[in-house]
């Protein structure tokens, strides 16, 4: 096994700690909320028919799942555990990862519907190109020749996306 | 016998029109450029394209979806191939032999015969969609609420324990996420509102479609520009289409691997990559030559295509019988299907026979496509991937959220895409399989429905569920799968297998 593959398995056993906390925490909730959910007793309904029966099933076996993962993980963690999933998430991987989040949530939430559709999306395909060409890319292409290319695929996407969905097949757009 | 036979033919003929020779061509063209571009997967590809055929008429739909997810599962080889990359995860067993085979100058060969067992498997798994799907149909008729609830948990622990690569426990997690969004919403025995904490929205539930989307298309962008570097492009030099002595020598092979990948797809939501997986591993296995493996083997690589693409045709036995996806892709098929007013399960075989042919029809036609197109077209196909995937990305995204808006049109379900991109980016980075969480979302509502009418038809009474002698077969092997989930049990189970192997013949 390779050091780095070694100290990606490290910062998942790690995060496996974390997300199986996380999921006890979730099932615990779901069992609550299940337990407490309405039996409809007003309705006469059998106590084998309630709508908590399964909901409450499942958050007992994620309780138990989580848990069994937690143990799992903790005994399998590292004290480079920790380390190694910090600078994962400072890596330039994540970098990446949040920057198309970003992009994404900036233009699902604040773009689209303020503004024609074709145009939101066009200035999102820009935006998304350019960055990694130039900013984000290990080696970064001409900026000139970036912006061109990013101008003539955003304008054709956003337009070409717009007339094939929402003139040909007649679907409507956001 | 003869009316199979009959209702087949009609099937067949049903699509050789302009129009059906037509979505099969430019269906089986995007299904391939889909499979061969990295990042992009067969079910992101039919979620997506569900939006596209929501105009069309529902049995052309069903053809260009069924293009789309064969094509895209075929194409995945090519960049297993030359990129070392699988197009698909479908097609992650094809890069230890053909990327080797690549490496040797047989680049051209190891498509050729990545093509043609591709073929073969997806007429192996035909062959048996056509016998064993009536049969199962008729037996679903006596099914009731216990074989459903069963089923259902079937799907999704078998899933969970097959895909899960890094822990069986993660893929029972995954499993039990999806049964829990399935959930949320309006249930149907009392219509009483679960998990929707006042939000208008949430009680309609979660819809696939858009799950889906963001779980296989957001994710996958997020992943694919996670990477920095691509692989190069290995060189074709050398002749594509394969002799019939090439092909012929490993029959064994593929009729081995059609199986496997038949008996894979008919197990719901396992998919196509264990299909691949299983096959290679038995070739392997049984072998004259295992030491070649992993070095460039012909054996290899058309044990994995023959493997992967059997399961697309056998996964439609139990989405058609049962409404269970075989894989993820079906999943989506299930909902497109659904939109389209055709509804899967064992009614269907009384309610609309002549559909399930038309599905036979619409397979072999996209098989006969795959197979053109892949033998003829492979210059092409090679430039495809010099796409650069910054631009390739962000237009796929915009098609995410149209995808997403488009069914229902609203900006809720673009919010779902969302949430389910992120969160599956990360539950995918950690390791947890996401074929058992689509079909937790899909199965959810069978189980939940089921277990309840079941306790309400005998007043609260579970025994049904584990007397009648179906659901105690299923019951059983349910609960054989989770205990050889577990290490010490799993051990020990296979050590006394051992010993009584290793015990007979000292006996006799």
């Amino acid at each position: 096994m390779t050091l780095s593959a070694q100290h990606e398995d490290a910062a998942r056993i790690r995060a496996d700690l974390i997300t199986a906390i996380i999921l006890i925490a979730l099932g615990l909730a779901v069992t609550y909320l299940s337990w407490t959910m309405d039996r409809l007793a007003v309705r006469r309904i059998h106590p084998a028919t309630i709508p908590g029966l399964v909901p409450f099933v499942l958050g007992v076996a994620l309780t138990l799942c989580g848990s069994l993962l937690a143990f799992r993980s903790w005994k399998l963690d590292t004290k480079a555990g920790g380390v190694a999933l910090l600078n994962l998430l400072l890596s330039w991987q994540t970098i990446r990862v949040v920057t198309v989040a970003a992009l994404a949530l900036v233009y699902t939430l604040g773009l689209v519907g303020r503004m024609p559709f074709w145009l939101a999306s066009a200035l999102f395909v820009f935006a998304f190109i350019v960055l990694f060409e130039t900013v984000l890319a290990d080696r970064p292409a001409n900026l000139v020749r970036t912006l061109i290319w990013a101008l003539v695929v955003a304008l054709v996407a956003g337009v070409g996306v717009n007339y094939v969905f929402g003139q040909i097949f007649l679907v409507r757009l956001p | 016998m003869f009316d199979g036979l009959i209702l087949l033919g009609q099937g067949v003929a049903h699509f050789i029109t302009p129009s059906g020779l037509f979505n099969v061509a430019w269906a089986t063209l995007l299904g391939l450029t889909i499979g061969i571009l990295p990042g992009l997967t067969a079910t992101m590809g039919v979620a997506l394209l569900v939006t596209l055929t929501y105009k069309m008429a529902p049995d052309q739909a069903i053809l260009t979806l069924m293009c789309v997810y064969l094509g895209a599962i075929y194409g995945g080889s090519r960049t297993a191939i030359l990129l070392n990359i699988p197009g698909t995860p479908a097609n992650a067993a094809a890069t230890l032999d053909g990327h080797p085979l690549a490496k040797q100058g047989k680049a051209g060969l190891a498509m050729g015969l990545a093509t043609t067992s591709s073929t073969l498997g997806t007429l192996v798994g035909i062959f048996f969609l056509a016998i064993i799907a009536p049969v199962l149909s008729e037996a679903a008729l006596k099914f009731g609420s216990y074989e459903f609830f069963w089923l259902a948990l079937f799907g999704v622990v078998v899933s969970g324990q097959m895909t899960g690569s890094d822990t069986p426990l993660k893929g029972y997690i995954a499993g039990i996420i999806g049964l829990l969004v399935a959930m949320i919403g309006m249930e149907t025995l009392h219509a009483h509102q679960r998990f929707t904490f006042g939000i208008p929205a949430l009680v309609g539930g979660i819809d696939l479609i858009p799950a889906m989307v963001g779980a296989f298309g957001l994710a996958e962008i997020l992943s694919t520009m996670k990477r920095t570097a691509i692989a190069n492009i290995a060189p074709v030099n050398d002749r594509v289409v394969p002799t019939f002595r090439e092909i012929f020598q490993y029959w064994k092979t593929i009729i081995r691997s059609g199986i496997i990948g038949t008996f894979v797809g008919i197990i719901p939501g396992v998919g196509e990559d264990v299909g691949a997986w299983s096959s290679y591993a038995a070739a392997k296995k049984l072998s004259k030559n295992p030491e070649e493996f992993g070095k460039g083997s012909q054996e290899g690589l058309i044990a994995a295509e023959t493997g992967d693409n059997a399961v697309v045709s056998a996964s439609m036995i139990p989405t058609l019988t049962l409404a269970l996806p075989g894989s993820a892709a079906a999943a989506v098929l299930i909902a497109a299907m659904m939109i389209h007013g055709i509804r899967p399960g064992p009614m269907l075989m009384i309610e609309n026979a002549p559909f399930l042919y038309q599905v036979v029809g619409m397979l072999l036609l996209a098989t006969l496509a795959n197979l053109i197109f892949g033998l003829s077209l492979t210059k092409v196909f090679i430039k495809v991937l010099s796409v650069p995937r910054e631009r390739l990305m962000a237009v796929i995204y915009v098609l995410c959220v149209i995808g997403s808006f488009a069914i229902t049109q609203r900006m809720f379900d673009v919010y779902v895409m969302l949430v389910f991109g992120i969160v599956g980016f990360f539950l995918r980075e950690m390791k947890y399989p996401m074929a058992p969480l689509v079909l937790g979302i899909v199965l959810g509502d069978l189980l939940d429905l089921n277990l309840r009418r079941g306790l309400a038809l005998t007043n609260g009474d579970p025994t049904p569920f584990f007397t009648r002698p179906i659901s105690a077969v299923i019951c059983l092997i349910i609960v054989f799968t989770i205990l050889m989930s577990i290490p010490a049990v799993n051990r020990r189970v296979r050590s006394l297998f051992a010993r009584n192997r290793g015990a007979v013949p000292a006996k006799s």
